[in-house]
């Protein structure tokens, strides 16, 4: 074969080569599957998935204060200068809880109803979270020392009772109408989940309240690649979001703000949650590491791409008395001095606090009951920290030891 | 998110193809091909919060993820075993329906013959066929680009005569 001959050979190899590659492509059906396992597999800081997987991640028990009016003290310090929120303030319309709640009716609860309520368990720790309110992975250095807490601010309470919510632990058949009314379709139950359902766009999962690490009954949307764009000339993401929610009836049935964080890709609309409290007005429901929880929808390139929150459930409420601002702020500020370290602990001046919601899990029944949270900003080795400490708002003498 | 980075759904869409196809002719075999490919995208879709889009392509950056996977691969399987297995198995039709539709059986054939040469051979000829310059191929194979390129040309010729001796 003369040199020409293999020279064209080589050529001849060459187009087929690049014919091979050009039209080597996976199966029918493999890029949808792969992307949905990519999203399902999303790091937790990465979606508000985690926010309810992590409720309480994170987060360690404080130990007990004696003879303070508090069981339990939850201390969360968190990263400042990487909040990305914005649009707060925005408030939702709707009834004020849940489909079996009633805006009159939350007006009128009976007292205590719900008997002695559980404490509080928190199973981590102080956490000197790195978070940016779960909306960035940006790393900030953790800070998990002892503090010593005094209180500046001004806590003008005058309500003696908050309500307390309490559901139901919603089952399987829950989850089905859920997903029945959204058209998706049963396909499995995974471990972890009360269903996995698909429809023609993206899959479904729903989880029932998990014990531990504490986190609400949930349900997450997984877009496939063939999830269309929303078309909206000129909407911004959180009409995106609302144009998205409205579609598959899941607009939420609750009070809230949204806040919008456009730091990043996807960008992310959140509806935070509030219960209202009469004679104090909206709280938000936070989680645990103080992040404002509800409804996200994450939307890249104007699609939604994940979209996650908490799973309607039928709420009872019943009037709880709450401890006074004087016992509220004594308890936080007893949090001080946790912890061992060779080093003197820094000052925290606690400037702020508001009434929450947090939600503690209690097998068949779990309940949402009232917090406050106490907020104060510090310097650490050239750092910015904002130091949370949580104390849970029910007078101790209605509460199970 | 930078400026200059694309969302990743953009990088998934247009890379997809060309790394399936790229471990494709590494492994020889579907199966193996979308193991390594769900590994590769995990992987980028993990770590692209670190991307750099200054510093280089995504091209050369998901074909180093995948070149790092494919040697996993074989790190962790034996690369011998799973040829032979891919040899032995190769006129048995495809298990999979939807994977006897998705190779022209000649290109499957063509890709099994780029599968049983030497590594660095293979490498090379799969890198340049995925659409990489021979400035890329070099960078992630570790030697200069006209190294790449005489290694790319040999390849061909060792591939040329295992096609040859296939025939005969």
């Amino acid at each position: 074969m003369s040199e020409q001959e293999e020279e064209l050979e080589v050529q001849a190899l060459q187009r087929q080569l690049d014919d091979a590659f050009e039209t080597t492509r996976p199966r029918p059906g493999f890029d949808d599957e792969l992307w949905l396992r990519m999203q399902s597999s999303r790091p937790a800081k990465s979606r508000l998935g985690d926010a309810f997987a992590g409720f309480w991640e994170g987060i360690r028990e404080v130990p007990a204060v004696p003879a303070a009016a508090v069981a339990a003290v939850l201390v969360v310090a968190v990263g400042i200068g990487i909040f990305a929120y914005s649009g707060l303030g925005r408030g939702g319309g709707g009834a004020a809880t849940s489909s079996a709640l009633s805006e009159g009716a939350s007006r009128n609860y009976a007292t205590g109803t719900f008997g002695r309520l559980p404490t509080p368990v928190f199973n981590g720790g102080a956490k000197s979270a790195p978070t940016s309110q779960g909306l960035a992975d940006t790393a900030s250095p953790e800070y998990l020392g002892p503090v010593q807490l005094t209180w500046t601010g001004k806590l003008d309470l005058t309500i003696t009772t908050a309500p307390v919510f309490r559901y139901h632990e919603p089952s399987t058949n829950t989850a089905d109408q859920f997903a029945t009314a959204l058209g998706a379709v049963l396909r499995e139950r995974p471990a972890g989940f009360l269903g996995s359902y698909s429809a023609s766009t993206y899959t479904l999962k729903v989880r029932g309240t998990v014990q531990s690490p504490q986190s609400s009954p949930a349900f997450f949307i997984f877009s496939s690649l063939s999830m269309p764009p929303i078309d909206a000339a000129g909407a911004g993401p959180s009409d995106l979001a609302d144009i998205f929610l409205a579609q598959h009836s899941l607009s939420p049935q609750w009070s809230y703000a949204v806040a919008v964080d456009g730091s990043g890709d996807p960008v992310k609309v959140v509806y935070q949650r509030q219960f209202d409290a009469p004679g104090y007005g909206p709280a938000f429901l936070i989680d645990g590491s103080a992040r404002r929880t509800g409804i996200e929808v994450d939307l890249s390139n104007n699609r939604p791409v994940l979209v996650s929150g908490l799973l309607p459930v039928s709420l009872d409420v019943a009037s709880y008395k709450v401890v006074s601002a004087a016992d509220a702020i004594q308890s936080a500020v007893a949090s001080s001095g946790q912890g061992v370290s060779a080093t003197p602990a820094p000052t925290v001046k606690l400037t702020q606090a508001e009434l929450v919601y947090v939600l503690v899990p209690a097998g068949d029944h779990s309940f949402y009951e009232p917090a406050f949270l106490f907020s104060g900003s510090f310097q650490l080795d050239g750092k910015s920290f904002l130091k949370q400490v949580l104390v849970p708002a029910v007078d101790p003498s209605q509460r199970s030891p | 998110m930078p400026a200059d980075r694309p969302p990743f759904e953009d990088i998934y869409r247009d890379y997809l193809g060309r790394i399936y196809a790229y471990v494709r002719a590494q492994v020889g075999t579907s199966a193996d091909a979308e193991d390594i490919t769900a590994q590769v995208f995990m992987n980028a879709y993990q770590a692209y919060a670190r991307f750099e889009a200054r510093n280089t392509t995504p091209s050369a950056w998901l074909f180093r993820i995948a070149r790092n996977a494919t040697l996993d691969h074989f790190r962790a399987h034996g690369r011998r075993e799973r040829l032979r297995r891919t040899i032995e198995h190769q006129p048995m039709p495809e298990e999979d329906p939807a994977g006897q539709a998705e190779d022209h059986i000649q290109y499957r054939a063509l890709l099994l013959q780029v599968a049983q040469l030497p590594e660095r051979q293979r490498d090379a000829i799969s890198l340049r066929h995925s659409g990489l310059s021979f400035h890329e191929v070099g960078r992630l194979m570790g030697c200069s680009e006209d190294a790449a390129k005489m290694l790319y040309h040999r390849a061909l010729r060792a591939l040329r005569e295992l096609v040859q001796k296939e025939r005969a």
